[in-house]
C-alpha cells in the first residue's frame, strides 16, 4: 500500500486533500470606448417583444425520469510537499453509483457506492466504499422504518459536526476535503431506523448494534468494524417552537460511554441572513489518551448571507472542549509519536485537533459568467494560528463539469496546517453524468 | 374480493372513484372562479366596483387551484439570445388551511447533476435537501438555486395572502401574446417584509381577472423583473396560464421562460411538507 495513501486506522486519502485530515509524518478607457460602440451600434435588444419573440421559439427537451444517477469523475494533480520531500504526481478516477427506487407504494430499496481508483507517481490502489444499502417501509403516512446501512447525518453546520454521532469512522477514502464532499463519501452505519412525522415536529429512533471488531483495509470490504464498531443508539426529535423556528434535540448512547446530548437550530434572520447553531455534549475521555473522563461541550455556530449577485458567504466558529488547548498543544508535538497517534485518532472521529478553529467559505454561482461557480474555503486554527485554504473554479455543461482545485496550507512547525508535508496542490477535474 | 366480482356488487372501481373525486375537486375549483367572477359582476351590476383585493383573489384562483395538486414546471434560460440553461421541477402544492397560502415541495428532474434534490418551501421557511449527502439545509429567499428565477417564481403562491392590492386604473396593454387586453392595473404592496418582492404592478383582465402581465420592484424601488401570463390553457376544469416569460429588470437580455404542463389534482399529504419527511420522500 502506497504510503502517501495510509491513514492511521485504513483510511486512504490524495495527498492533495492532506490538510485538515492528514497524518503522514513525512480600467476605464476600455469601458469607455465599450459603451461608445454599444451606444454607436445599430442593434437594439432588450425591450419586451424581443423576450417574447424568444420564447415563443423555446424548445422543451425531453426529460428522462431515472432510479439511477451515476457519475464519473477523473482527476490528475500535482503536489508541493516542504523540502526535502519531492514533489509527488498523483491522480485518481472515481464511480459513483446510487439507486433509489420504490418496489411498491410502501416498499423502497437504495443503494449507493463509490469506487475510487487512487494513483500517485505510477502506482494504482483500489478503495470501495458502500456508502448505503437498506430498504424502507413506508407503514403509514407519517410512520416508516429502515433496515440497512444508512448514512444517517445530523447537524446544520457546513464545517464542523458536533451532533453528526455517525461520523466517527465513517470516511475510507478521501479525495477532497470540500465539506460536501467528507460528507457525501463515507460509510454510512448498519441501523435499524423508525421515524414517526407530524404537523411541526417528528422523532427518530436509531438501533445500530455492534457489527465487527477491526476495520477492514480490503479494497472491496463492506467494513462493518469501521461504521459499526460498538452498539450505539440515536434519539432525535424537531418540534417546532415557534413559525420558522424547529430545534432538533438528540440524544445517543453508546456502549461503554455517557450519554451525549446535542441541539441543532436555525432561524431566518431577514431576506439574506440564516444563523445556525450546533451543540453536543456529555460526559467522555478528551481526545488525548489517559485524559480523565469529564462533561465535555462541541460546538459549531455561524450563518451564511447571500449578495444580490448570489454569492453567499459562510462565516463559523468551532469548539471543542475535549481537543488540546494552547500548552497541551505544543508539549504534545515534543513527542512525534504521540503527536500523529493523537491527530490520527481526531481524524478518525472527524474531531478538531485544538480548541478552537474558524471557518469561512464563500460560494458564488454564476460568477461572472454563466454556468461558472467559484468556492473559496479558508479554515484557521484559532490555537496556533495556522490556516488552509481550498479554492476551486467550477464550469457547468449539460452533462459534463470541468474544475480546477488549488489548495495552500501554513503554519508554524508542529502546528495544525503546518506540519503537513505538504505545502499546496493544484488538480484538474472532470466530472461526467450519465 | 377481485375487481369484477365489486363490480358486479355494484361496488365503484378504485378507477372511478380517483376520477369522480378529481371531477368534484374541478367542479368545485370551478365554481369557485365562477363565484368570484359572478362576485366581481354582481359588483359591477349594483354599480359598486369590485375591490382590488377581490380582483387579486380571483387572479390568484385562475394561476393556482385551491386543493392540492402538483405541476410539472420547466425553466428555459435565455442570455442574449442564447439559451444556456434548462431545468425541470416537480412541484407539489398545497394550501395552508389558516394562512390560506400555499406550501411547496419542489423536486428536481433535471439537469442530472441536481436531480433528486428537494425544496421545501412554507412561506419563508426554505429547506434544501440533498440526497448525496442526505443533509437539510436551511436557505434565504435571496439565495437562488435557478439563475434568474428566484424561488418564489418557481412556487405556487397567493398574492392575495401576501399582498395589499390597490386599484391605480384600467389601461389596454398588450399582453403576451400581443394582443391588446383591457386590464385593471394594480398595485400590490407587501403587508410585511419578508417577502420576496416588496411592491408589484399587476394587470389583470378586465374581463376574465386572468393575469397579463406583472413589474416587481426590490424596496428600493428597482425594477427586479417583469413577467408575461401567456399561452392560457383549459386545465383542471379552468383557463390558467401555462407559461411565463420572465424578464430580468436590469439585464432585459436574460430572459427565463417558465413552462408548466402535466397539472394533476392529487394527494399531497402533511408528512411531504415536514423537513424530516425529505430523506424518504419518493416520487411516484
Amino acid at each position: 500500500m502506497m504510503a502517501h495513501w495510509q491513514m492511521g486506522r485504513g483510511t486512504r486519502m490524495m495527498q492533495s486533500t492532506l490538510g485538515r485530515e492528514a497524518l503522514a509524518p513525512q480600467q476605464c478607457s476600455v469601458a469607455g470606448m465599450v459603451l461608445i460602440v454599444l451606444l454607436a451600434s445599430p442593434v437594439c435588444w432588450g425591450d419586451d417583444a424581443d423576450a417574447l419573440a424568444l420564447a415563443d421559439q423555446a424548445l422543451e427537451p425531453a426529460v428522462a425520469r431515472s432510479d439511477w444517477q451515476i457519475f464519473t469523475e477523473g482527476m490528475l494533480g500535482h503536489v508541493n510537499q516542504r523540502a526535502p520531500l519531492d514533489d509527488i504526481r498523483i491522480s485518481r478516477a472515481s464511480v459513483d453509483v446510487l439507486l433509489d427506487t420504490a418496489i411498491n407504494p410502501e416498499w423502497r430499496f437504495t443503494l449507493a457506492n463509490r469506487a475510487d481508483w487512487l494513483g500517485q507517481d505510477g502506482q494504482y490502489e483500489v478503495v470501495n466504499t458502500l456508502k448505503e444499502v437498506y430498504v424502507s417501509w413506508q407503514a403509514q403516512p407519517n410512520a416508516a422504518l429502515d433496515l440497512g446501512r444508512i448514512n444517517q447525518r445530523n447537524g446544520v453546520a457546513l464545517g464542523y459536526n458536533p451532533s453528526d454521532y455517525f461520523k466517527v469512522g465513517a470516511l475510507r477514502s478521501v479525495v477532497s476535503i470540500a465539506p460536501a464532499s467528507l460528507r457525501e463519501n463515507r460509510l454510512g452505519v448498519g441501523m435499524l431506523r423508525g421515524q414517526w412525522v407530524w404537523e411541526g415536529g417528528a422523532v427518530n429512533a436509531v438501533f445500530a448494534p455492534k457489527l465487527a471488531n477491526q476495520r477492514q483495509s480490503a479494497a472491496f470490504s463492506p467494513d462493518w468494524g469501521a461504521s459499526n464498531p460498538v452498539s450505539r443508539y440515536l434519539l432525535t426529535s424537531s418540534v417546532q417552537v415557534l413559525p420558522g423556528f424547529a430545534p432538533q434535540f438528540l440524544l445517543l448512547g453508546e456502549q461503554g460511554q455517557s450519554p451525549q446530548v446535542g441541539m441543532n437550530a436555525s432561524i431566518l434572520a431577514g431576506d439574506a441572513l440564516t444563523l445556525y447553531a450546533e451543540y453536543s455534549g456529555g460526559r467522555s475521555a478528551a481526545l488525548l489518551p489517559a485524559a480523565p473522563v469529564a462533561w465535555h461541550s462541541r460546538l459549531a455556530s455561524g450563518g451564511t448571507y447571500t449578495f444580490a449577485n448570489n454569492l453567499s458567504l459562510s462565516l463559523e466558529y468551532h469548539y471543542d472542549g475535549a481537543a488540546l488547548n494552547q500548552s497541551q498543544w505544543r508539549a504534545l508535538w515534543l513527542n512525534p509519536a504521540d503527536y500523529w497517534a493523537y491527530r490520527s485518532a481526531v481524524f478518525n472521529a472527524q474531531s478538531l485537533p485544538t480548541q478552537q478553529a474558524a471557518m469561512s467559505f464563500i460560494t458564488w454561482r454564476d460568477a461572472g459568467f454563466k454556468a461558472l461557480d467559484l468556492n473559496w474555503m479558508l479554515r484557521r486554527d484559532l490555537v496556533d494560528q495556522s490556516w488552509q485554504s481550498w479554492l476551486e473554479a467550477r464550469y457547468h455543461f449539460e452533462r459534463m463539469d470541468w474544475a480546477l482545485q488549488w489548495q495552500y496550507q501554513n503554519g508554524a512547525p508542529g502546528s495544525q496546517y503546518g506540519a503537513l508535508p505538504q505545502r499546496h496542490s493544484l488538480q484538474a477535474v472532470v466530472k461526467y453524468f450519465f | 374480493m377481485n375487481k369484477a366480482m365489486e363490480q358486479s356488487l355494484g361496488a365503484k372501481p378504485a378507477v372511478w372513484r380517483t376520477d369522480h373525486h378529481a371531477a368534484q375537486r374541478a367542479l368545485k375549483t370551478r365554481c369557485r372562479v365562477w363565484g368570484a367572477s359572478l362576485l366581481l359582476a354582481c359588483c359591477a351590476a349594483v354599480g359598486a366596483a369590485p375591490s382590488a383585493q377581490q380582483i387579486l383573489s380571483a387572479s390568484d384562483a385562475i394561476r393556482n387551484p385551491e386543493q392540492p395538486f402538483g405541476v410539472t414546471s420547466t425553466l428555459i434560460e435565455y442570455r442574449n439570445g442564447k439559451q444556456v440553461q434548462t431545468s425541470t421541477l416537480a412541484v407539489y402544492a398545497r394550501a395552508d388551511a389558516q394562512s390560506g397560502q400555499f406550501r411547496n415541495l419542489i423536486r428536481f428532474v433535471a439537469p442530472q447533476r441536481d436531480a433528486g434534490k428537494l425544496l421545501l418551501k412554507n412561506g419563508n421557511d426554505l429547506w434544501l435537501y440533498d440526497p448525496s449527502s442526505k443533509a437539510s439545509i436551511r436557505i434565504s429567499p435571496q439565495q437562488r438555486l435557478l439563475g434568474q428565477a428566484a424561488n418564489g417564481d418557481v412556487v405556487t403562491v397567493n398574492l392575495a395572502v401576501d399582498y395589499t392590492a390597490s386599484l391605480v386604473g384600467e389601461e389596454t396593454i398588450a399582453d403576451g401574446e400581443r394582443q391588446n387586453r383591457d386590464t385593471y392595473l394594480l398595485k400590490l404592496n407587501a403587508k410585511t417584509p419578508d417577502v420576496t418582492y416588496h411592491r408589484i404592478d399587476y394587470w389583470i383582465d378586465r374581463h376574465n381577472n386572468q393575469p397579463v402581465k406583472a413589474k416587481f420592484y426590490s424596496s428600493s424601488e428597482h425594477l427586479l423583473k417583469t413577467a408575461y401570463y401567456r399561452r392560457f390553457q383549459k386545465q383542471l376544469g379552468v383557463s390558467r396560464p401555462t407559461e411565463t416569460v420572465i424578464i430580468d429588470g436590469l439585464d432585459p437580455q436574460w430572459v427565463t421562460v417558465l413552462r408548466s404542463s402535466d397539472f394533476a389534482f392529487r394527494d399531497v399529504p402533511e408528512s411531504w411538507l415536514q423537513r424530516d419527511f425529505l430523506p424518504r420522500f419518493k416520487a411516484e
